[in-house]
């Protein structure tokens, strides 16, 4: 998962593998989860509501799957990590990530590799607006646009507790009230039930979303740090899709862990 | 004894091969990418399922040794995305696949390539990096 591409060494054999590769055209349609990117569309700006806000709806890609180390200068996140939280981090390994269980990634990682939407609701001075992941959890995540504020002391969830509010054409995400059950990226990095999450959501152009999160939580970091994501729109047409991941499950049974299903 | 059967260690090999990103999990996780394996067989068993696809490929081998093989793929989303559907690969097919062996379960690979005995080629698609 954090290992970058892999090199298959060459050499001839394996009929029609690269050549199927190659040719195939439903390899050039999408990635492993996702509908393929619309084409770019840099000149066509983003469209708007009937109430002028902007529409932010549409099937997404990625978005927050990347981790977060590679988003960082080198060097960074040494000056970011507490001690302790670095100490977990490294011990850490991909058969521990309760993402691999089919659990939640929490409100970073809902728009990670698999298409997601985000809809509106209503379409004209909308009180929610929901995220759905196609994939993982197969769940969504729902932003309150009310102007309500968050609770006092909410119990920690896998998603939280979101507002959201406008500042001018880019959604501002607020969100805390966030368990410390999952892995805020794939990179294994740990946070407390401190996090405090603020995305900043905007429409750069019909085919691109900039997403600017900026985590804070004494519990696991020395400050607050901000890294950059992108999304892109899918190809028009494109849904997102079943996924129940529970269903057939068999992870770490290759690499001779003794039952799928949880953490070993 | 078991890797003899069916299974050609390609000391041949893959040219190009690039995973895509995100998925599930990794497939590096639980299959070795120097444990290269081809095996001809005929299709028992196809799981269409998530988070992975399954198909189960019995092969024996000349001895008349029987292996049955645990071959995953991606997500049905990804395989439909690519043109499957369920009946792509029925069962009662004769196959030639080739792939990754799992790093400790040596009956069980990855996918990286299917031939049908017309010498067809299927997409194939594998979770992610």
């Amino acid at each position: 998962m954090r290992r970058g591409l892999v090199v298959a060494a060459a050499v001839v054999g394996l009929a029609g593998w690269s050549s199927a590769e190659a040719q195939d055209p439903g390899r050039r349609l999408g990635g492993a989860n996702g509908p393929p990117a619309a084409a770019e569309a840099p000149n066509k700006p983003a469209p708007r509501l009937a109430d002028g806000k902007i529409d932010l709806s549409g099937v997404w890609t990625d978005g927050g799957g990347t981790e977060i180390p590679r988003l960082l200068k080198p060097g960074e996140l040494d000056t970011i990590l507490l001690p302790k939280t670095k100490q977990l981090m490294q011990s850490r390994n991909d058969g521990q990530d309760p993402y691999n269980y089919c659990l939640p990634g929490g409100p970073l990682r809902i728009t990670g590799g698999f298409a997601w939407r985000f809809i509106q609701h209503p379409t004209t001075n909308a009180t929610h607006i929901f995220m759905l992941q196609e994939g993982n959890a197969h769940t969504y995540r729902q932003i309150f646009m009310d102007g309500r504020k968050h609770p006092d002391d909410p119990s920690p969830t896998w998603y939280g507790h979101s507002i959201g509010r406008w500042d001018g054409d880019t959604l501002v995400i607020d969100t805390i009230g966030l368990n410390d059950k999952f892995w805020l990226d794939g990179s294994g990095i740990q946070h407390t039930e401190q996090l405090h999450m603020v995305e900043r959501w905007t429409r750069t152009n019909f085919t691109t979303l900039r997403r600017e999160v900026t985590f804070e939580d004494p519990g696991a970091f020395t400050r607050p740090f901000t890294v950059t994501y992108t999304a892109k729109l899918s190809e028009p047409g494109s849904e997102i899709m079943e996924y129940i991941c529970i269903e057939n499950n068999q992870y770490g049974l290759a690499q001779g862990m003794a039952a799928p299903g949880s953490p070993k | 004894m078991r890797m003899k059967l069916g299974v050609l260690v390609a000391g041949l090999g893959l040219v190009g091969f690039v995973a895509p990103l995100a998925a599930h999990h990794s497939w590096t996780a639980d299959y070795d990418g120097s444990k290269t394996v081809t095996v001809k067989g005929v299709v028992t068993k196809v799981e269409w399922t998530n988070p992975h696809t399954h198909f189960y490929v019995e092969s024996k081998d000349d001895k008349g040794v029987v292996t049955t093989w645990n071959f995953e793929m991606a997500s049905t989303l990804s395989l439909e995305r690519g043109g499957w559907t369920r009946k792509t690969l029925p069962v009662g097919a004769e196959v030639t696949v080739g792939g990754f062996g799992g790093r400790a379960v040596t009956t069980r690979a990855i996918a990286g390539s299917i031939t049908t005995a017309d010498g067809k080629s299927l997409f194939v698609s594998k979770p992610g990096q």
